[in-house]
């Protein structure tokens, strides 16, 4: 068995939901590995995903670590890579090394109430630990998850979430009005104000655009969350994940090794080179 | 372990290239005068015209373990089936590298540091264990811009060397300091004479008059990390970095610059055939660190050379309580707009 860390395993696309259409365009791909030689992971980690001839690009495993039988990537079209993806088929097979990265502590968080905040496509990087709190969910208090997009459209997982309803409280917005939406309409971070989750006993979990995190976390903090009841993922240009390359260095850290999860009492240590 | 003891020789000078004619199962390296005033490492090609006269060479002698280019693996896929992949992982000939100066056997200890720690890279690997480095204290410093004594080297230092050898009148006193340094010595076999209580006293004070060269001082090396952490946010680094074109030739050059990028080279686009490789990269490249969305952490000048200065100064020793720095100088002499590293860290890394 191979040691190296630069190969990457293969596997085969099962499934392509498209969460997204248009110019932010997101698609949901279910790969299994190719001749059972894959990896476990926890939840925040990562994974680079090859398509040869094109590149890698590290994307957070958006599947639960209790999902074994395959792995998913919810994925928006950006760049030279992830255009590549979106342009593959079912059957088609792409190249996946990981996984990278440390993870939510969510075996320190039970018989706490979760919050999760996303905003965008950064409901992908946190849904592992939605699932895995919901799979176990007498281990828990409360649930709730708070998410917007730009417009209904932008809407990802709306499927899934609307079958979290009766385990999970879900408040769904988006951006500006639109007729039949019965959602709130505004930012996400105002959404959470409106709800003004309870800080007792409370972790919060925000992914999103860098802008929607700092008006979550000064939010978060008129609540009452200390800084190290906020967890948030932060994200860097990577080449090895490894922590060698160096491209996602920001201070002593390496993202791809030492994040991408952290507290926002170990973020705010951390220059904002990110 | 059991300690073994340093084995000190005597060579004479005019007895190098009998040496060098013993390893011939090695290849050899040697600096050469490459073009005017350029000194680089080079396949020794006749042993008697190796003179050990150099002072540093212009590339480090990092790329025999780290190469610029290197393929990580081959790939093809025919549209529609699986991809294959060849794995690429080196395996050279033994070579042995000679007149390598202290400061970059040490940032060859950096790097051994960077390419093991958590995860072991295994074409880095592949190629360390198959290099020999015969270092060459500096009697002299080879140049205006050595510093290594102010980042904790010296003139004479052993570190990441297999052999250590220092010039003398008419001898070269030669140092086995591993294993691998050791048989190096055994296969010159008669050509060595067993060091005597005058050779030690005389390489001893050649060491002593080495380090007495005066070099360009770093104050409070130790206080270095926390006045840099201090003045992270200063005007400073854009006013200090303002002249930078961004060429890269100061991380390019350096020993101890590990950076790299990996990337897909295609050779045929259907079937897709190519390459995977990785190349040295740099932090003072303005695309290092942008992302796809177009957000770059780091997109002033400013914002760059304080990564590479923090980077060495302060990250590396938080995390590996050494600096990343092995004062050779080159970043300092060949920087095209005159950017110094000891300048800047006077000025922002003192407290």
């Amino acid at each position: 068995m191979s040691q190296n860390a630069y190969l990457p395993k293969l596997g085969r696309i099962a499934a392509i939901k498209e969460e997204v259409a248009g110019a932010r365009a997101i698609k949901t791909f279910r790969i299994e590995f190719v001749n059972g030689d894959g990896f476990e992971h926890d939840c925040g980690q990562c994974a680079m995903i090859s398509v040869f001839g094109k590149g890698e690009s590290m994307i957070s495993i958006a599947s639960a670590p209790h999902v074994k039988d395959y792995k998913q990537f919810s994925i928006m079209r950006t760049g030279r890579v992830t255009t590549a993806l979106h342009d593959l088929n079912v059957g088609d097979v792409v190249g996946v090394r990981g996984p990278y990265g440390n993870k939510f502590p969510v075996k320190d968080w039970k018989g706490k109430n979760l919050i999760f905040i996303g905003g965008g496509c950064g409901l992908a990087p946190i849904w592992p630990v939605v699932q895995t709190a919901v799979n176990e969910r007498r281990q828990f208090g409360n649930i709730t998850v708070f998410y917007g997009g730009r417009s209904s459209r932008d809407i990802m997982y709306r499927n899934e979430l609307e079958k979290l309803k009766g385990d999970v409280d879900v408040h769904l917005s988006i951006d500006a009005q639109e007729e039949g939406w019965d959602g709130y309409c505004g930012f996400v971070p105002a959404n959470v104000m409106t709800k003004a989750p309870k800080a007792d006993n409370a972790i919060a979990i925000t992914c999103g655009p860098p802008i929607m995190i700092k008006y979550v976390i000064q939010n978060l903090k008129e609540l009452g969350f200390e800084d190290d009841m906020i967890y948030t993922t932060i994200e860097n240009k990577m080449k090895c994940g490894i922590g060698k390359c160096g491209r996602c260095n920001v201070g002593k850290d390496y993202v791809c090794v030492n994040g991408p999860v952290y507290s926002w009492a170990a973020l705010k240590d951390l220059p904002q080179e990110y | 372990m059991t300690k073994t003891v340093a084995m000190e020789k005597m060579l004479n000078k005019a007895d190098l290239a009998a040496w060098m004619g013993k390893l011939d199962s090695h290849r050899l390296f040697s600096p050469a005068l490459e073009d005017e005033d350029v000194w680089n490492y080079m396949p020794v090609e006749e042993a008697a015209k190796v003179l050990l006269n150099h002072p540093n060479t212009v590339r480090p002698p990092k790329g025999f373990v780290f190469p610029q280019r290197e393929v990580l693996y081959e790939y093809s896929q025919v549209p529609g089936e699986a991809p294959v992949l060849n794995e690429t992982l080196p395996d050279p000939a033994p070579a042995v590298v000679f007149g390598v100066r202290p400061c970059d056997s040490r940032g060859l200890v950096r790097q051994d540091i960077v390419f093991t720690k958590e995860y072991e890279d295994p074409y880095y690997q592949g190629r360390r264990a198959k290099v020999i480095y015969v270092g060459q204290a500096c009697n002299q410093p080879p140049s205006p811009n050595c510093f290594c004594m102010s980042v904790g080297g010296s003139p004479c230092a052993e570190d990441g060397l297999d052999v250590l050898m220092t010039e003398l009148d008419g001898k070269y006193h030669v140092k086995a300091l591993t294993p691998r340094g050791s048989e190096l010595l055994a296969k010159g076999g008669e050509l060595f004479k067993d060091a005597q209580a005058a050779d030690k006293a005389a390489v001893e004070k050649a060491h002593a008059s080495a380090k007495a060269h005066p070099q360009r001082p770093i104050k409070d090396l130790g206080k270095v990390a926390g006045a840099l952490k201090a003045n992270f946010d200063s005007p400073a680094w854009d006013e200090m970095a303002k002249a930078c074109i961004g060429c890269g030739i100061c991380t390019f050059l350096c020993p101890t610059c590990h950076c790299f990028d990996i990337s897909d080279e295609v050779k045929c686009s259907s079937p897709c055939k190519g390459e995977r490789v990785r190349t040295w990269d740099s932090c003072q490249f303005p695309d290092f660190t942008m992302h796809t969305s177009g957000h770059n952490p780091r997109e002033t000048l400013g914002s760059r050379l304080r990564q590479r200065v923090c980077h060495k100064f302060l990250y590396f020793v938080e995390n590996h309580d050494t600096q990343q720095c092995t004062g050779c100088g080159r970043c300092v002499s060949l920087c095209p707009v005159g950017i110094d590293i000891v300048s800047v860290v006077e000025r922002l890394g003192q407290p």
